[in-house]
């Protein structure tokens, strides 16, 4: 008989059912616990939580968009943080003009036009060579933005602050107000994501990562895919960037720096490279690590001190490298690989086959 | 009117010439095999004809398509399928992913509807899918569906080939040795596989081959190539007797 709990046997009847997701009623309901939890879990958290938590998810939302690029079409990309840098001042020239939700998609697709852009060069070339085009787009923007005065040369240009249906969002609320507008943001573009990938779109990024020339024999324009995973990975981060502005109120250089781009590709390293979990996992387990450290270089500083020599804030960068040496070594899967193995032992649970 | 006509192809490499003066018609439905030592230009006249070479010289047309030029998704679009020699699959996807990959053409729908999988996209992929479980049935992979296409032996491995080229549903299907280092009962089973596919589904078929066995018992007509030049053409039995062949088969007699 049937159990509609459990995957005890092979019920599908219909190409279109073979094509469900959450298929058992457990997989169903552990999504809706999931995102239930999400919703309420700000009730249980302090301000200073909050702000780290609405970090990962913005940051979630970023490594979703070069998973795209990196993990999926297989382009290395080590300029993602000036997509999101696109996004963000996009953001900060159209904020005073437009409500808030009008400035996420309006900043994605600018960043999206510099992604189709930064694409181009993939038409000629590949692997380590389109690696070093994308670091030149990362110095190019800095460097635009640096010396160019509408922009406050790299200095701070504030944020606005949101009213949104007459609820003005003040200092006391700022982080609660932005994880959900963040959340909601996530949810829906994991969402499109996930079905991008099992249509055509998705495909076709992925059999231009596996082999671009049998990709042309099977009439898809593997130039056309490079630029189109260009542009959508950019329209990701470009959104996280206009959020990351509203988040920390104000535009930095600073934030959208070649270090912000290495440390995105260490995220979505650790998280799994080509998962759509590993997206989150990556973003929450670095920035995680990085604030335990944070706490742990206090404790060291007051044990071992040494004169000449900051112990204390050695101990961050030290545990990020360390962290990703360990997992290219032990797990280059990722993180997003134990939850696989977690899943396929739970599937058919409590039944042992 | 020849389905597929190439006419004095020359394609060079610097100062070598891979093919020299090649003129090929195909009929359609026909099987026509190329044959000839290694290094005889083969794999480069499949190129031609499927847009990763663009030939120095000469012409080539499918019903009535210039693919001189024409860049290898434009000439697929055209209704030609290509079967690899060294097998260039999607490795880290499914047999099914695999094959529903060769279906893109055929999968028209927005991308918004692709995000939401909802309407045209989910009507198209499972109309797809059906397309793709017939190619499936046919070459027998139903085994093997959802296995990665990196674990699968050597043999299982070429029949996805074939059977992506299938998925295309092409009007001309190139074969590129998809017989080579495959035992007795398995190279059975694929030439089994190709007059099936000649028969029920009215393709024609385009067979570069080795073994001598195979071509001499199946093909309509054979090519010969030699140092990027057809030394002859005709019908198997007709090849076999002629002296060009056995000469750069066997050797001159002194």
């Amino acid at each position: 008989m049937r159990n509609p709990w459990t995957r005890t046997g092979n019920y599908k009847t219909s190409y279109a059912q073979d094509t469900t997701i959450f298929a058992t009623y457990s997989e169903q309901a552990s999504l809706v616990v999931f995102l239930v939890g999400m919703l309420v879990l700000p009730r249980f958290l302090v301000r200073g939580d909050m702000q780290i938590l609405d970090l990962i998810l913005i940051y979630a939302l970023a490594v979703l968009g070069l998973n795209i690029i990196t993990g999926y079409a297989g382009l290395i990309n080590i300029g993602h943080a000036a997509f999101m840098g696109v996004g963000a001042y996009t953001a900060a020239l159209v904020a005073p003009h437009l409500p808030f939700w009008a400035v996420l998609p309006v900043s994605g697709l600018v960043a999206a036009m510099a992604g189709a852009v930064v694409g181009i060069p993939a038409l000629r070339i590949k692997h380590l060579y389109l690696a070093i085009a994308t670091l030149a787009f990362q110095l190019i923007f800095e460097w635009a933005v640096g010396h160019s005065p509408a922009l406050e040369q790299g200095g701070a240009m504030a944020m606005p602050r949101v009213v949104f249906l007459g609820y003005k969002v003040g200092f006391k609320n700022h982080h609660y107000f932005w994880y959900y507008v963040t959340f909601v943001v996530l949810v829906l573009m994991a969402f499109a994501f996930r079905n991008l990938l099992r249509t055509r779109f998705g495909r076709s990024l992925v059999a231009v990562r596996d082999n671009d020339r049998a990709a042309d024999a099977m009439g898809m324009d593997p130039g056309r895919t490079k630029v189109f995973a260009f542009a959508l990975g950019a329209f990701y981060a470009g959104v996280a960037g206009a959020l990351y502005a509203y988040w920390s109120r104000a535009v930095v250089i600073e934030d959208y720096s070649l270090m912000i781009s290495i440390k995105f590709l260490a995220m979505a390293i650790v998280g799994g490279l080509g998962t759509l979990v590993g997206s989150f996992f990556g973003p929450a387990f670095l920035e995680l690590l990085d604030i335990n450290m944070e706490t742990f270089s206090y404790a060291i500083k007051e044990i071992y001190n040494p004169p000449g020599v900051d112990v204390g804030s050695a101990i961050r960068p030290l545990a990020f490298g360390l962290a990703i040496v360990l997992f290219l070594i032990f797990e280059p899967r990722g993180l997003a690989n134990w939850w696989r193995l977690l899943r396929s032992y739970f599937r058919n649970w409590p039944f042992k086959y | 009117m020849a389905q597929l006509s190439v006419e004095n192809v020359t394609l060079s490499f610097g100062g070598i010439n891979a093919l020299n003066g090649v003129d090929v018609v195909v009929e359609p439905g026909e099987l026509i095999s190329i044959i000839g030592p290694n290094g005889a230009g083969k794999t480069s006249l499949l190129n031609c004809i499927s847009g990763f070479y663009h030939p120095t010289k000469g012409r080539i047309t499918f019903e009535g398509h210039d693919l001189t030029h024409a860049s290898p998704h434009t000439i697929t679009g055209y209704g030609i399928a290509r079967a690899f020699q060294n097998i260039e699959l999607f490795g880290g996807v499914s047999v099914l992913e695999n094959l529903m990959l060769a279906r893109h053409t055929y999968l028209k729908y927005s991308i918004g509807a692709a995000s939401v999988y909802y309407g045209a996209a989910r009507r198209r992929e499972v109309e797809n899918r059906r397309v793709v479980e017939d190619v499936i049935d046919f070459m027998e992979l139903e085994p093997y569906r959802k296995a990665l296409v990196g674990n699968l032996p050597y043999g299982v491995r070429k029949r996805v080939e074939v059977a992506r080229a299938l998925s295309l549903e092409p009007k001309l299907l190139l074969l590129d040795e998809p017989m080579a280092g495959m035992t007795l009962e398995e190279k059975e089973d694929m030439v089994r596989f190709i007059l099936d596919i000649l028969a029920e589904r009215g393709t024609t078929v385009i067979l570069i081959e080795h073994d001598l066995g195979v071509v001499m018992d199946i093909s309509d007509r054979v090519y010969v190539l030699d140092f990027g030049m057809v030394i002859a053409t005709g019908k198997p039995e007709d090849v076999a007797e002629d002296p060009a062949v056995i000469e750069a088969y066997v050797g001159g007699a002194g």
